[in-house]
């Protein structure tokens, strides 16, 4: 079945902390884009804890939905398809936001497509710029990173990625190790920018090796090392040593980010692209500091940069509904015995990540 | 399918999927299929197969019950997220039902439902001819006392009976159906809540151990 444009598309999302609705018209245009965090549950926990975060999905899910449907002044009958993440990410939320996307499809008989999560994230700049394949995308976020190119809406090539943890991780626990609110990200670059990013010498992980896989859990450690000493040393962190702290760990996440996107570029750029794009995604994109080192590596390699705004970045609905968009174009619907998938990675055919783990990889 | 509102009623709390559909009291078909994962990629067919049974499509449910645990906290939230997005695209009400209320409906006396809590422990919940106490999570070595003549009823109501020196009754009605029968009274009064799961036992989730570091000016 082909689709007669413009359609419009419910996105549902509820894979990490954020449980998500939104409608998106084919021709990119959003109707609404509803997003309810949840950091006020996890506060005390220094973490996402995913029994916590499935239990306020289960019950705000179909109420996320009633209020995108609303603000885009539309109703179910409207739509021509329901797009969810089925994966990668925590599986209980994940499940919910499945089995409330099968209840409305089993009730109004519309196509149901379930979306990776990070094709999502990948597919943005699509919706946003109208990028064409093939484009460069690094996505990073609390949960992810890698470099993917982007050749079709189910068409990628994993170029490399974190072995361990993920920069936006590192960054709330380094918000946390220095007395800092979550989410650390926003936090420690405000106070990075009152400090010196040379002042401590943190390691740079795997640069000295070829590819485009990164480490970052190294980064953690040695920043709690620095952390101690100082505290063993003044009886307490002075505001000062803080801040250099911060701009330091900053640094090093930013050169890390820097050089395995050039890698990355240079490994795209040999696929001779019409339009070189080199594209973000992700919390820590909003970081300014890494931000402008991306886009002069991308200017190097002369490739247009692509960030789209925030909202869009982070976790969101229109992003789901987008990649539904996209693979209902290309024929796909799933069926009622659509699952979730804990992981699932885009791309099957690269080498497993490092660290994997013994079920595969996980994203 | 004149006699009544049709209700279509499932509960996935367990090693099950179990689903009815009922025209008022009467069964139009029930199914209960054990197992021990698969419960999402399951439930929607199963739905699909006992309306086709019932002869009726999903525009023609008047409501939904759901069986809301307590039980296995994913089970119980595979069935409740469907029943609320069913409820949402037919613009029925879905009405949550409580495992152990389940388990003793059409029962009458002292009765005692029972469940399995793991870890030591066991989901309890007294009914007095049919009147519902408060369900609770209680430890196996201190289980709250039950009037003489007590009969337990449910998964886990050998083990409860044996420690208290009680009886034990096998449920009056299949789980789907007293489900079904229990959200059909509800229906019937106004302004019934969402579903929402029951799960009687917090989420395993440690504070934070690691104290930030004083700051100094």
């Amino acid at each position: 079945m082909t689709m007669r444009d413009p359609f419009l598309m419910l996105g549902i999302e509820s894979s990490c902390d954020d449980t998500a609705a939104a409608v998106v018209r084919s021709d990119g245009e959003i109707l609404s884009s509803e997003v309810t965090g949840q950091a006020a549950l996890h506060a005390a926990y220094g973490g996402v804890v995913p029994e916590l975060a499935a239990r306020a999905h289960a019950e705000r899910l179909d109420i996320a939905v009633e209020t995108a449907l609303a603000a885009a002044r539309t109703r179910l009958a409207e739509l021509s398809g329901i797009a969810v993440t089925a994966g990668p990410g925590l599986i209980g939320g994940v499940l919910s936001g499945v089995m409330c996307a099968k209840g409305i499809a089993f009730g109004t008989g519309l196509p149901l497509v379930g979306v990776n999560h990070l094709a999502g994230h990948a597919l943005t700049p699509r919706l946003t710029d109208n990028l064409p394949y093939p484009y460069l995308m690094l996505l990073v976020s609390g949960g992810h990173c890698q470099f993917l190119i982007v050749r079709g809406p189910d068409d990628f090539r994993r170029l490399g990625g974190t072995i361990d943890d993920a920069p936006g991780e590192a960054f709330d626990k380094c918000a946390r190790l220095l007395a800092l609110p979550q989410p650390g990200g926003p936090h420690v670059e405000r106070v990075a920018a009152g400090g010196d990013p040379g002042a401590i010498r943190f390691p740079r992980p795997l640069l000295d090796r070829p590819g485009c896989d990164m480490s970052f859990s190294g980064l953690k450690t040695a920043l709690l090392r620095a952390r101690d000493a100082d505290v063993a040393e003044h009886g307490g962190l002075p505001e000062r040593r803080r801040a250099d702290l911060c701009a330091s760990f900053q640094a090093a996440v930013a050169d890390v980010l820097a050089e395995k996107s050039r890698r990355a570029l240079a490994v795209y750029m040999e696929e001779a692209p019409g339009t070189p794009s080199f594209a973000v995604a992700g919390g820590v994109a909003a970081n300014g500091v890494i931000r402008a080192r991306l886009e002069t590596v991308a200017a190097g390699a002369g490739a247009r940069f692509v960030a789209p705004p925030l909202a869009l970045c982070t976790d969101n609905a229109a992003m789901i509904a987008w990649a539904g968009i996209e693979r209902m174009r290309a024929g796909h619907r799933d069926g009622m015995d659509l699952g979730a998938r804990p992981r699932w990675p885009l791309d099957t055919s690269s080498p497993a990540l490092i660290g994997g783990g013994r079920k595969g990889a996980k994203a | 399918m004149s006699e009544g509102p049709l209700i279509l009623s499932f509960d996935t709390s367990a090693a099950h999927c179990a689903a009815a559909v009922m025209s008022g009291h009467r069964v139009l078909a029930d199914r209960v299929e054990t197992m021990q994962t698969g419960q999402a990629e399951r439930l929607m067919p199963l739905l699909g197969e006992v309306l086709g049974a019932a002869g009726a499509s999903p525009q023609d449910v008047t409501a939904i019950g759901v069986g809301t645990g307590p039980g296995n906290f994913t089970g119980i939230r595979i069935a409740v997220s469907a029943a609320r997005g069913l409820a949402l695209s037919l613009g029925r009400p879905a009405i949550g039902v409580g495992v152990m209320e389940a388990l003793a409906e059409g029962t009458g006396g002292q009765v005692r439902a029972c469940l399995d809590g793991r870890r030591g422990a066991a989901y309890l919940q007294d009914f007095d001819d049919g009147a519902p106490g408060e369900p609770c999570l209680a430890e196996l070595n201190s289980l709250p006392a039950a009037p003489a003549g007590t009969v337990c009823i449910g998964p886990f109501a050998e083990e409860i009976a044996g420690r208290l020196g009680l009886s034990v009754a096998a449920p009056a009605l299949p789980l789907a159906e007293a489900i079904g029968r229990i959200a059909l009274r509800r229906h019937a009064r106004e302004g019934q809540p969402r579903p929402a799961p029951l799960y009687l036992r917090r989420a395993d989730a440690a504070p934070s151990s690691d104290p930030p570091p004083a700051i100094l000016p």
